[in-house]
């Protein structure tokens, strides 16, 4: 049991800075480093060594919010290392002042009165003293006569305290020479400020070739000397992994060296983004524990290099280490330079992957022009204010059906467009189990067919969206399937939706071209990943409607005769038959007043529909229409 | 075909569809090996715009994907007319859902059968399956 007393209050209130805040406690260093690096019998040791441990940490995590603070509290209480001398109670001769090794391995270097001299003459006279060791002073700054800078090394730092008052400059004077532990804050506007310049760096430190990011010593790059930025800062080394993130998603070696990591918290939500990092180095780093590895367990890591790290010391013999690392990098083969024997595995692989997905397929490529002839007349049609001419698409017995769902993990929320149109109508025969309401929702016949697409929402698809399956090819029959996007338009949504589509047509000859017979229609939301490749190739104006659509493929035309789809307003006699006996089972209106509004509609059903619809709510149908 | 008649069919499609698609589903996920039964010998696949001709290369190409668990979300089918295929009793049937491939979270599905009765048998002449996401992924 420690003395009471003093070290107790010590004690509990760094234990409750600890706990109650992130922020700008006083620094100050504790010394009694008892138990670190030796076994974890005890408990109350090991904690202690904890606590010093983050509470560096988290010092070095400040953010000075207002710059310039660089202040004289810092200086006054960070002369731990006399304290440090005392709790241990060893008689230190008079005059000597040890630095003591900070975790962090930083330290500032403070020189009263520097700012009396050429920055250029003290960094060489620096440079000089300390040779044969070299070091770069990082973050230089002049406040008031004070010089500041920092250097990140224990041994120049405790060669250039050793200094103090030892070189006289020319006007006589000695220059004092202080030096604590402490790295230089850094704030989050800087940072932000920073971050086209630190784009810049991590280009220059990447490798396209392999896809590997050289971060290692990362604060002494020579482009980055104004200020300090350190990757054992959570805050810095934040932003860096989030401009990886967004910039090389498909990173697959990352290189952390020298950077004295010891949480690697944060490098486990930065490389959520970059899942397929299988080269990772963090040689002489700070990490103390081979457990700390279990953040970046998901990668799929088969080179790791440790060496360096307060953790590889804690190992009986390099079987252990071995087996600790393969525990959490099952798939490592080399670790520390060195390969290792392979795991033995299983003959069948865990994981296989899905073949990747082609945007056509034609079971017969003789079939490839009339399918694009076909499909680009179609959806030209369309996606026109009249699908009128689409009569001449449709087998006069065609059927329809449409159905509709949202797409996983997409469904009715606040900011998904609602299929509620289609829910009408949606022929879902698992939640539909009524015979005749399947029936009724099976369009039948091309006037009742193209009536109903009429009614759909208007539409503009992006034909360069549109996969293409052709499966069935026969003098026959031709079986086609397409999905792809269109916006919906005039659908009474703020922003027209962008929908996704998979339709089936079963397509027959007729005369000289093609038309449908069978035709089942599913429709659903596009993804937001999909809503972000649609529309991405500008399509080619649509003709007004009505016109023939041209076929666009020049080198198409030639080889086979326009497909019929091409709108002709020539309708036959069986066809006008069977219009005017649709209209009369819709108006209930008799024989020759159906004829008669058919006519005087020429013969579009759509507006012939509406306009009677329009007269008989006026109630200016007279009773001799209806008398049969 | 008068109306009664076709009627008849569209409820039999439904029927057929019904019963069809649990037995492909079932299969698919858990007997993979038994696929080639499900197929006419020229029966045709286009996954994901892969195409695989062949009752018995469809049956490797299925097996070699990564375990599937499939859950339907709509079912709709019809009876394909007669003027395609010439009185030969056949249906088209369209399905949509999810699939989970290895535990992997559930992917957006879509796909067709052309089915016909062989014998007695009912047999897919054509089968289309496509993800819904977008192709460069």
């Amino acid at each position: 049991m420690p003395k009471p007393g003093f070290k107790k209050q010590w004690k509990r209130e760094h234990d409750d800075r600890a706990i109650d805040t992130h922020g700008n406690y006083e620094q100050r260093r504790v010394t009694f480093k008892l138990g670190r690096g030796h076994g974890g019998f005890n408990n109350k040791y090991k904690n202690k060594d904890l606590s010093n441990a983050i509470r560096d940490h988290l010092e070095e995590e400040d953010i000075d919010m207002n710059l310039g603070s660089v202040s004289g509290k810092n200086f006054r209480r960070s002369g731990g290392y006399k304290k440090g001398k005392g709790h241990r109670g060893s008689p230190t001769p008079g005059n000597y002042r040890k630095l003591l090794e900070c975790q962090s391995g930083w330290y500032k270097v403070s020189i009263p009165y520097g700012g009396n001299q050429e920055k250029s003459f003290l960094q060489k006279l620096f440079l000089d003293k300390v040779a044969p060791l070299s070091f770069w002073p990082i973050a230089w700054q002049t406040n008031g006569t004070t010089v500041i800078f920092y250097v990140d090394e224990y041994k120049v730092a405790e060669k250039l305290l050793s200094l103090d008052k030892q070189v006289q400059l020319p006007t006589g004077y000695r220059l004092i020479v202080k030096v604590h532990p402490g790295s230089p804050n850094i704030s989050y506007q800087d940072l932000e400020y920073s971050k086209e310049k630190l784009k810049l760096v991590l280009a220059k430190r990447y490798n396209t070739n392999n896809k590997a990011l050289d971060l290692s010593k990362f604060h002494a790059d020579p482009e980055l000397q104004d200020m300090c930025f350190a990757l054992y800062k959570p805050i810095i080394l934040s932003t860096v992994m989030d401009i990886v993130a967004q910039n090389i998603p498909d990173l697959e070696a990352i290189s952390l060296n020298n950077n004295r990591l010891m949480n690697l918290e944060t490098l486990k939500n930065g490389f959520k983004k970059t899942p397929h990092v299988k080269i990772l180095h963090l040689a002489n780093n700070k990490i103390r524990d081979v457990a700390n590895l279990d953040a970046l367990m998901k990668l799929p890591v088969i080179d790791l290099v440790l060496d360096g790290n307060p953790l590889c010391n804690k190992f009986r013999d390099k079987d252990t280490y071995i087996s600790e690392v393969r525990k959490r990098f099952p798939k490592c083969i080399k670790l520390d330079g060195i390969d290792l024997p392979p795991p033995i595995s299983f003959d069948i692989s865990e994981e296989t992957h899905l073949p990747d997905g082609q945007q056509t397929f034609l079971c017969n490529s003789e079939g490839e022009v009339i399918v694009r002839q076909f499909l680009e007349q179609y959806f030209q049609i369309y996606d026109t204010e009249n699908r009128q001419p689409l009569l001449q698409a449709y087998h006069e017995h065609a059927v329809f059906s449409l159905t509709m769902a949202y797409p996983y993990g997409y469904g009715k929320e606040k900011n998904v467009s609602w299929l509620n149109w289609y829910n009408t109508d949606n022929r879902n025969i698992l939640k539909l189990t009524d015979g005749d309401r399947r029936f009724k929702l099976l369009r039948q016949g091309h006037l009742s067919v193209v009536s109903y697409l009429q009614e759909m929402p208007q539409t503009k698809h992006d034909i360069h969206s549109f996969t293409v399956d052709l499966t069935i090819f026969t003098p026959h029959m031709i079986s086609l399937t397409i999905s792809g996007m269109y916006k919906e338009l005039k659908s009474g949504h703020k922003i027209p939706p962008t929908r996704f589509f998979f339709r089936t047509l079963v397509i027959v000859p007729a005369g000289t071209g093609f038309c449908i017979a069978n035709d089942l229609l599913h429709v659903s939301n596009a993804t937001p990943d999909q809503a972000k490749e649609a529309f991405k190739t500008p399509s080619l104006p649509t003709p007004p409607s009505g016109t023939a659509a041209p076929p666009s493929t020049p080198e198409a035309s030639p080889i086979i005769p326009p497909v019929s789809v091409a709108v002709s307003p020539i309708l036959d006699k069986s066809t006008k038959e069977e219009m005017v006996k649709q209209i009369a089972l819709k108006t209930g209106m008799n024989w020759e007043w159906s004829l008669k509004c058919l006519e005087g509609n020429d013969w579009d059903f759509v507006r012939a529909v509406g306009v009677f619809e329009n007269l008989q709510s006026q109630g200016r149908i007279p009773v001799d229409a209806f008398v049969k | 075909m008068d109306m009664d008649q076709f009627k008849g069919k569209v409820d039999q499609a439904c029927r057929i569809a019904e019963e069809f698609t649990k037995l492909y589903y079932e299969t698919i996920d858990k007997r993979r090996h038994l696929m080639s039964r499900l197929y006419l010998n020229t029966g045709i696949l286009s996954w994901n715009g892969n195409g695989i001709k062949g009752n018995e290369q469809i049956e490797k190409f299925i097996i070699e994907l990564p375990p599937s668990d499939h859950a339907l979300t709509t079912l709709d089918a019809q009876p394909v007319l007669d003027v395609a295929v010439n009185g030969q009793l056949t249906f088209i049937i369209q399905a949509s859902g999810t699939v989970k491939y290895q535990d992997k979270s559930p992917k957006t599905f879509q796909q067709n059968f052309v089915v016909t009765a062989q014998g007695d048998k009912w047999k897919i002449v054509s089968d289309c399956f496509r993800i819904q996401e977008p192709l460069n992924k």
